[in-house]
């Protein structure tokens, strides 16, 4: 396994290259190697159940990253990894971690392809804003009390004081520190004070304001998201992260975050699934990263729930799952917003597209993790629950069953209905979901057991 | 030798294959031959082309790497073109945008499918990159006399500083001077209401619907 100078050393020496020719080489070269595996998605599948796919893209995914490499913006050089050395750290990578303290710390492990390993649900907001405090506690504490839940991702403070966070300011320094006090407090509040916190100091922050809050509240234990910039591109701030999380005697915890975007320089569906596993390598080999947090997004509607990005998640999770040990969790966005139907059967089919295939959980970045307040305890909590649900379910039935749930919604995702805030959804002071949200619910739920899928939760 | 209609359609399809050193080849030649007046080759050839590749990437039949390589081809054939045409019959860009990813945020492949858009679209772009600082968008964009300012934040703590752009041009005494666009992952219809930009885009299809529509506006002023 590399060391984090010798990758210091390859981004100061690697071939200098402007950064638009490495993007296009980029392109180039995974369309070339699409065609030469001859990975094709055949437009009506969602769940491939042919092993032989999964192992195509992982082979296709090794070769292309060997000749790609990734690139750091800070120094225009390519860093660049042959395949002896990507197959040796991906035998060297932690086939299992533990995160959390005492009674509520847990082991990931990985799953495989059809498995009845119950999968770790990761569950909150996927990094959607929050316009308060109050909000955000209540919204922690109602994450960390859904029973299936083994770690919280948290909402994002839009403010502090009333003034707008600005990055790479005091202000996003004393957003950072709020957010990991104010959500300590929240599993607390939930009689689960060991429980992990996935999402530690948000993604977009700078490695200043990580350091800054480390002290806050922040736990070896937890998990710290080090995101690829798209495509298999990184910086020195990125970097800078991994150096002070490795000081700070952070090993497990450290994820590389990546979200290939479908239609961008990752072309079709078939690009973009060899992309999101090459990123699992980038990971291991930059970051040192214990865990994989993925999610291939749409380049115009900003989701992951498209018939293409479907299959893009099964096959990139089967290719994992099958040819490696790595702990990787996919991240689900919705196109619609909280309190609707259409979001909930978003979810059904994501889930049904991650848990039969091999992997993980993140759920869940409602109405695309965008719109202030529009989120609710009850998107992730319906997650768990189907994930629970598919445990053991075969790829072929579980793609049957996705194709139906799809049909319902797939027409609506360039409109989707923007669903409700938080405030007309719960109640703030006691943080429960209202009437009409329980409905939505209970109704989707009642859809999906009517179409054969079995609740045990 | 290729009739008129034969290398405006060759001049097409080479924007359509993104074959660059093709559109050179039968610009040149139209040039050469003095009989064919480039602004039609302009408009039936290199434009229709680029026209058929945005509606082919708007299907998602083609990606961003094509329209970037569309679009740069597209601008060889027409530097070309336009060398032979006298200034007063040179056709009006579209309009000028000055674009970049916000002070702070670093993601750049969403501004960059709009900046690719734009082109292919017959707009002049400037493109910044990323981590443009607020000042940054407004000398440039007097610089270079654009009609618009866009830019791009990806993240919830970087999109802020679309509205310090906008107070910028306001505490400057700017801000009739330029139109303001707003998108990326960030920012929403109601977020581009409440900080006053004149228009916003949810995806970038509909950035470049917004900048159109913002030029017309501003052509009717």
């Amino acid at each position: 396994m590399l060391t984090l100078l010798e990758v210091m050393e390859r981004a100061l020496t690697g071939k200098a290259l402007p950064e638009r020719e490495f993007d296009i080489n980029l392109s180039k070269k995974l369309s070339e190697i699409v065609k030469e595996y001859d990975i094709k998605y055949d437009g009506e599948t969602l769940i491939p159940s042919d092993n032989s796919l999964a192992d195509d893209v992982f082979e296709a995914a090794i070769h292309f990253y060997s000749e790609v490499g990734s690139y750091c913006i800070d120094t225009g050089r390519v860093i660049h990894f042959d395949e002896n050395e990507i197959k040796k750290a991906l035998k060297l990578a932690p086939s299992q971690i533990t995160l959390g303290e005492g009674a509520d710390a847990k082991t990931l492990v990985p799953r495989k392809p059809d498995s009845d390993i119950p999968p770790w649900c990761f569950l909150g907001a996927g990094g959607a804003p929050v316009s308060s405090e109050e909000i955000f506690l209540r919204l922690v504490e109602a994450y960390a009390s859904i029973p299936l839940a083994d770690s919280v991702t948290t909402p994002a403070l839009t403010n502090v004081n009333g003034m707008r966070i600005r990055p790479g300011s005091p202000l996003e320094i004393l957003g950072s520190i709020r957010t990991v006090v104010l959500a300590r407090e929240a599993l607390r509040r939930a009689g689960r004070p060991g429980m992990p916190i996935m999402n530690a100091v948000s993604t977009a922050a700078t490695s200043v304001a990580l350091n800054t809050a480390l002290p806050y509240g922040l736990r070896k234990t937890d998990g710290y998201l080090l995101a690829v910039l798209a495509e298999l591109k990184t910086n020195f701030d990125m970097l800078n992260k991994v150096c002070a999380l490795q000081a700070f005697g952070c090993r497990d915890g450290i994820c590389c975050e990546n979200g290939p975007v479908y239609g961008g320089y990752c072309g079709g569906p078939e690009g973009t699934a060899i992309v999101t596993v090459a990123g699992h390598f980038m990971g291991v080999l930059m970051f040192r990263a214990g865990w994989h947090l993925v999610f291939p997004i749409h380049m115009f509607y900003t989701c992951n729930s498209t018939p293409e990005l479907l299959w893009a998640s099964s096959v990139y999770a089967q290719a994992i799952s099958r040819n490696t040990h790595l702990l990787s969790l996919h991240l689900n966005y919705t196109a619609a917003g909280p309190c609707t139907e259409m979001c909930l059967y978003e979810i059904a089919a994501q889930r049904l597209a991650a848990i039969p295939s091999g992997v993980s959980i993140e759920s869940v970045g409602v109405g695309k993790a965008k719109h202030e307040d529009y989120l609710t305890p009850i998107e992730p909590r319906f997650a768990a629950e189907v994930a629970y649900a598919v445990l053991g379910m075969k790829r072929e039935d579980a793609n049957e069953l996705a194709k139906t749930i799809v049909k319902k919604y797939a027409d609506r995702i360039p409109n989707p209905p923007m669903g409700r805030r938080y405030q007309e959804c719960c109640d703030i002071k006691t943080g429960k979901p209202g009437k009409e949200c329980l409905e939505v619910y209970e109704k989707v739920k009642k859809e999906l057991s009517d179409l054969g899928l079995e609740f045990k939760y | 030798m290729s009739s008129k209609e034969e290398l405006i359609k060759r001049l097409r399809d080479a924007v359509i294959a993104r074959d660059k050193d093709a559109v050179v080849q039968v610009a040149n030649e139209i040039v050469n031959r003095g009989d064919i007046d480039p602004l039609e080759a302009i408009e039936k050839g290199v434009a229709e082309g680029a026209r058929i590749v945005g509606e082919k990437f708007e299907k998602m039949e083609m990606f961003l790497t094509d329209l970037i390589l569309a679009a740069e081809a597209m601008k060889a054939g027409i530097d070309i073109l336009l060398a032979k045409l006298p200034v007063e019959k040179a056709p009006k860009k579209k309009g000028t945008v000055v674009i970049g990813t916000v002070a702070g945020d670093i993601h750049d492949i969403g501004k960059n499918i709009v900046v690719a858009l734009l082109r292919a679209n017959g707009f002049e772009v400037y493109d910044l990159g990323t981590d443009v600082p607020p000042a940054k968008f407004v000398e440039e964009a007097e610089k270079v006399n654009a009609d618009i300012i866009a830019m791009s934040a990806l993240m919830t703590s970087t999109v802020g500083v679309q509205k310090d752009v906008i107070e910028y041009l306001k505490d400057t005494g700017k801000r009739n001077k330029f139109a303001v666009l707003v998108g990326g992952g960030a920012a929403t219809a109601e977020w581009a209401e409440e900080v006053g930009a004149d228009g916003y885009g949810e995806t970038a299809i509909d950035a470049v619907k917004e900048a159109t529509r913002l030029i017309e506006v501003k052509r009717k002023c």
